[in-house]
């Protein structure tokens, strides 16, 4: 029965495992979406300012308006997240963008955001393990077509020591 | 010899046992490897560039054209679906209005800069065009305020109908989830081609050419043109 039981323990260990069902990577990549995020744990000192880097992708093929459009029709990359307890989170600094013409029209000039770029975000956070809200609004388009705005949901976790 | 050969019987169970645990994970994984596979998610670009076709041509380079593909014109050959929606004066404005009359319903947006760049050469096609019956019907597929659209159409020197969207009219044509989109209707109130963002200008008066032509001949009048559309 002992060696029963072993051989049973034994081909436990040496038999392959089934891997944990892990599609964290796959989790990251949202159909239709044109700006990934890769959700990051962050640390920062507690009661002291620190600043959080969101990093963004922007899909090969596309690219987002900036956080500041040059023209008022553009809607323009805005990131927002929700009030945390505990979390003081202060005014959002946005990458400047790059210039960007269509082919078909390169007299005007936007200004835009495309492959990675990084929103900072300025907090103080009491001691502990904060998990942030928010969402990142987007409008991007290729070289011939636009597509209507996105909002993209974000998960940020912030550990103050 | 007894206790020899239960351990005999013993060993072959436990190897055998052995073999089957492997066995049985291996199949395990194997099928956990396909659930992986159907989850697995292939992010292609929304701009149908993927179907491997390009309308681009002469005069915009090769970047600019149209990416129609047979796949994206789910309504070519079928009835263009009716639809009444308000125009900026807030008279409304149905699509059987124009019954025997060759019409490009495009779909457009504020924030669309192809969009803005295509719609004065519709202006100027449909005064090019207009003997012919030739309209075009742009509808504002667009959260903006009503001034804000006109303000637009105005920039880029529009005259024709711009309609404001209702939210329904644009799941009707298909789902509009990219700008610019045209649908080219003939007399009969058929779709004839189907345009997803911005192709070049010859193309565009290419398809409009093709479009007035077909059934030139035939009714142009309301009296005796067959229904436009269906409601899906």
């Amino acid at each position: 029965m002992k060696l029963l039981v072993g051989a049973f323990l034994v081909s436990s260990l040496v038999s392959p495992r089934v891997p944990a069902q892990d599609f964290s990577s796959d989790s990251d990549v949202r159909p239709r979406a044109h700006i990934v995020y890769a959700a990051e744990t962050h640390t920062g000192a507690a009661g002291k300012p620190s600043v959080i880097e969101l990093h963004f992708r922007v899909l090969e093929g596309y690219h987002v308006n900036s956080h500041t459009p040059k023209s008022e029709f553009q809607i323009p990359t805005s990131l927002k997240l929700d009030p945390a307890a505990g979390v003081k989170a202060g005014a959002m600094q946005y990458p400047a963008g790059t210039a960007y013409s269509f082919s078909f029209d390169p007299n005007e000039k936007l200004d835009v955001y495309s492959g990675p770029f990084t929103v900072k975000v300025p907090v103080v956070a009491a001691p502990g393990e904060h998990h942030l809200t928010g969402s990142l609004h987007y409008q991007a388009c290729d070289h011939a077509a636009c597509y209507p705005p996105k909002t993209l949901q974000l998960d940020v976790f912030f550990t103050a020591k | 010899m007894k206790r020899t050969a239960g351990f005999v019987v013993v060993m072959v169970a436990g190897i055998s046992l052995m073999l089957w645990a492997g066995w049985h994970n291996l199949r395990e994984r194997r099928l956990a490897v396909e659930k992986a596979q159907e989850n697995h998610v292939v992010l292609v670009p929304d701009n149908g560039t993927a179907n491997g076709s390009s309308a681009g041509s002469a005069g915009q380079g090769d970047q600019a054209g149209g990416m129609t593909t047979a796949q994206d014109e789910p309504l070519k050959g079928k009835p263009a679906p009716a639809f009444t929606l308000v125009n900026l004066e807030g008279k409304k404005v149905s699509l059987s209005d124009y019954k025997g009359r060759p019409v490009i319903v495009n779909f457009w947006a504020t924030w669309c800069a192809p969009c803005k760049l295509e719609m004065p050469w519709f202006e100027e096609f449909r005064e090019k065009y207009a003997s012919q019956g030739f309209e075009i019907l742009g509808i504002a597929e667009d959260d903006a305020p009503k001034d804000e659209i006109a303000k637009t159409a105005k920039r880029v020197n529009v005259s024709y109908p711009i309609l404001l969207t209702d939210g329904k009219v644009a799941p009707a044509y298909g789902g509009v989830d990219q700008l610019p989109m045209s649908f080219y209707i003939d007399r009969k109130g058929v779709v004839e081609t189907e345009t997803i963002g911005l192709a070049s200008k010859d193309e565009v008066e290419a398809n409009i050419k093709r479009l007035v032509g077909s059934g030139a001949h035939g009714p142009t009048t309301a009296s005796v043109a067959l229904p436009l559309g269906s409601v899906r």
